[in-house]
């Protein structure tokens, strides 16, 4: 018994030691950083964010006196508080959040604003206006934009004709809800447009838009235009129309045109276009810096869209190394 | 020497201990030479963040203890926090208010009879031991007649003080009766269909895991995800006081998990009912040839887990200020990770609420830890899974047998008795005791 213990309490130090070593101590804390900025992403799975982290992970390393620390909220507002409020205790000396969504991050964005740390909401606003600064795309001027193409690709203002296919994307979203009122503003005004299904949900996934576009083919005869709410669920809905055979006349139109998505799909002509929704990463720290270094910011940067079609997309798959 | 033996022996403390050295040791210091982990703020930041875990943990300890597992915490916890938001923001006829008034009072009418039932029980027990044959009368009255009258009197009480709420706005009392009720309503139906239709516990509450997840979206309808934020102006009651700081330091969820725990073990271990719960999970036949009524225990443990599910949804609101059916995603594949960790056994029989404490103590210090070295989140998940493995092999006791099959240790002399026999020996012991852990 004895000498199992002492085994036991030996392997158990080696651990202890081994684990200790193996952390980074005080010292990772480099002398030459001038600012330790933390950024806490609400998830990293979904393209878009993961496009997001590399953009504010390039541009902190143009500027050698900045520390990013990038945390990943798994998708759960529990783990994306925990984050910030580590970040806290860490001292840094400028918070970027981008919300997995307002209301469960903004106490804790508060907790932040009182403890005197300069807060950049990113993305997704919170409910409190005490933060330095938001920036973040407009989802309704996007949905808006998508809007107005798909009338001009219908026939034109008040001579538009089709039936539509609009696949949401996480129901209880507000981008879902802005990036579908904004369409709306336009293809509600034209008679000629027919609305095909109720608020079908994709929750922003490929295989979930596949499967509500299968349905809608086999129960309409004719559709002549689906608009995703993101690139994956227009490209979702552009597969099942193939397995059907009827890709060719439908037109699909997504947003998001990340690079390696959207853009890529609508320069091999399977989407018709696709709406920018820039991420706010290289902004948002160019932002904070620029905060840092004693200038003034404007409260809200709203960044602006771009339509890409098959005649832009060869250059900004160019542009990104693609 | 002997302290030596008390720390291999208290094993379930030492991984906290371990875990609680490598966060002081390695933490990073503040600029203004500070030590990060062990400032208060960030340990009691680590306490508010496991407590809605904890408290789920502590409901499925005594489920697991059973033999039983209970998979549908999460999505009750959900159910709990749309019912507890939308009553406290949404005044008037909501489906909530449709979900949660019958389910109040359906608890009501049950814990009341329980309670009856509990108290004649005892003063029964006391007072003669075993009754006259001529009271069959009497005793028909006891048994059924009373807890109904002490049923339907609380059921009363309750939905007396809760229905003018329905017309304004809910106030926190009226949602800390309202939201765990339904946990609890839930808890128990699980327990009815495993006890009454004989299933596999697995089984049952994987199904109430996804018709709980259904019953939670279609209560919340169009709010889907978002619910207002608290600014005292469209809600009622004043929330703040369960994100409050007690005596200024201590989180009020905090407070709950630890309270929660304590109340639990107290039951656990000093009531024939606890007694019931550790020799149900031992074996169950036997307990119910030694004339315990296995069916009831286990029905009570579900419905607790279900009952804590609700309070903690009630904090969650609290602290999230918002209610939504996606609250409690995978919650228990960590409450159950928990419990493990904690060193009670999925076998049932074997295991301690102070383990789980530390189980769900020790999961929120290696996050915190782990978070606060910021390192790569893809890395954090698996050296997790890593140190839960770990952590369980050492609890276990196994630890020496696998270094051993890979000859890294001399093998054990033969007649040494094998840690699973030891154990069995031990806990055949600790059973009399009063299902006492070592």
């Amino acid at each position: 018994m004895k000498r199992r213990d002492i085994m036991r309490l030996a392997a158990f130090a080696a651990v202890l030691a081994a684990t200790t070593a193996l952390l980074p101590g005080k010292d990772a804390m480099a002398q030459d950083k001038k600012w330790r900025i933390g950024f806490s992403q609400a998830t990293t799975i979904e393209p878009w964010r993961a496009q997001f982290n590399k953009d504010i992970i390039a541009e902190a390393a143009k500027h050698p006196e900045v520390e990013l620390i990038v945390t990943d909220g798994e998708d759960k507002t529990e783990k994306q508080v925990a984050d910030v409020e580590n970040l806290i205790r860490q001292e840094v000396n400028a918070l970027l959040i981008s919300p997995k969504e307002s209301a469960g991050l903004t106490g804790v964005v508060q907790q932040a604003i009182d403890a005197k740390i300069p807060v950049f909401v990113l993305d997704r606003n919170v409910e409190t206006d005490q933060y330095t600064q938001f920036v973040g795309g407009d989802n309704k001027l996007i949905g808006r934009a998508a809007g107005e193409y798909a009338v001009e690709l219908l026939g034109g203002k008040g001579k538009a004709q089709g039936n539509v296919v609009e696949i949401w994307g996480g129901m209880g979203t507000q981008p879902a809800h802005d990036r579908h009122d904004g369409f709306h503003e336009f293809t509600d005004k034209e008679p000629g447009i027919k609305q095909l299904l109720d608020q079908q949900s994709g929750d922003w996934k490929q295989d979930q838009a596949y499967n509500i576009m299968a349905t809608a083919l086999r129960n309409n005869e004719k559709i002549d235009l689906v608009y995703g709410h993101n690139d994956p669920m227009a490209y979702g809905a552009y597969l099942a129309a193939k397995d059907a055979g009827r890709e060719k006349d439908i037109k699909f139109i997504g947003i998001d045109a990340l690079p390696g998505e959207g853009v890529t799909w609508v320069n091999n002509g399977e989407l018709t276009a696709t709406f920018l929704y820039a991420t706010p990463g290289a902004e948002g720290l160019r932002q904070a810096l620029k905060f840092l270094n004693g200038e003034k910011v404007e409260k809200t940067v709203t960044l602006d869209t771009m339509k890409v079609t098959k005649e832009n997309a060869g250059q900004i798959m160019k542009d990104n190394g693609l | 020497m002997t302290f030596l033996r008390l720390l291999s022996q208290t094993k379930l403390y030492w991984g906290l201990i371990a875990i609680f050295l490598i966060g002081v040791l390695s933490s990073p210091v503040t600029s203004s030479g500070r030590n990060i982990f062990l400032s208060s703020g960030n340990l009691l930041d680590v306490l508010r963040q496991v407590s809605t875990t904890g408290l789920v943990a502590t409901g499925m300890t005594a489920v697991i203890l059973t033999g039983g597992i209970d998979l549908s915490v999460g999505s009750l916890m959900a159910i709990c926090s749309v019912v507890c938001a939308m009553l406290l923001t949404v005044p008037g006829e909501t489906p909530a208010v449709f979900l949660g008034m019958p389910a109040v009072g359906l608890a009501s009418l049950l814990v009341g009879a329980v309670v009856v039932r509990f108290i004649f029980v005892n003063i029964e027990k006391t007072r003669s031991g075993i009754a006259n044959i001529r009271d069959v009368q009497l005793d028909r009255m006891r048994g059924t007649l009373l807890p109904a009258v002490g049923g339907v009197i609380l059921c009363a009480l309750v939905l007396s003080f809760l229905l003018p709420q329905v017309q304004t706005k809910f106030g926190v009392l009226g949602v800390l009766l309202v939201a765990p009720a339904v946990g609890l309503l839930f808890g128990a139906i699980n327990g009815a269909i495993i006890v009454v239709g004989r299933l596999q516990p697995f089984i049952v509450t994987l199904a109430m895991m996804v018709t709980a997840l259904g019953i939670a979206r279609l209560t919340a309808g169009q709010n889907n995800a978002v619910l207002p934020v608290y600014t005292g102006s469209n809600a009622t009651a004043d929330f703040d006081v369960l994100r409050q700081l007690v005596f200024g330091i201590v989180p009020m969820p905090g407070i709950f998990f630890i309270a929660a725990i304590i109340l639990y073990s107290v039951v656990l271990r000093f009531t024939p009912f606890g007694r019931y719960v550790y020799a149900i999970g031992g074996n169950e036949e036997a307990a119910r040839l030694s004339g315990i009524n296995a069916g009831r225990v286990k029905i009570v443990t579900y419905a607790i887990s279900g009952l804590l599910a609700g309070i903690a949804a009630v904090l969650y609101v609290a602290q999230y200020r918002q209610g939504k059916p996606d609250a409690g995603a995978g919650l228990e594949l960590d409450a159950i990770a928990a419990v493990v960790i904690g060193g009670t056994s999925l076998m049932g029989g074997r295991g301690s609420l102070a383990g789980t404490f530390c189980g769900v103590l020790i999961f929120g210090l290696l996050s915190n830890i782990l978070q606060l070295h910021n390192i790569n989140s893809n890395l954090q998940l698996v050296l997790k899974g890593v140190i839960i493995i770990g952590t369980v092999l050492v609890q276990e006791r196994n630890a020496y047998d696998v270094l051993a099959h890979l000859r890294l240790t001399s093998r054990r002399p033969a007649q040494r008795e094998t840690a699973a026999e030891e154990r069995s020996s031990r806990e055949t012991l600790s059973l009399t005791m009063g299902g006492k852990e070592e």
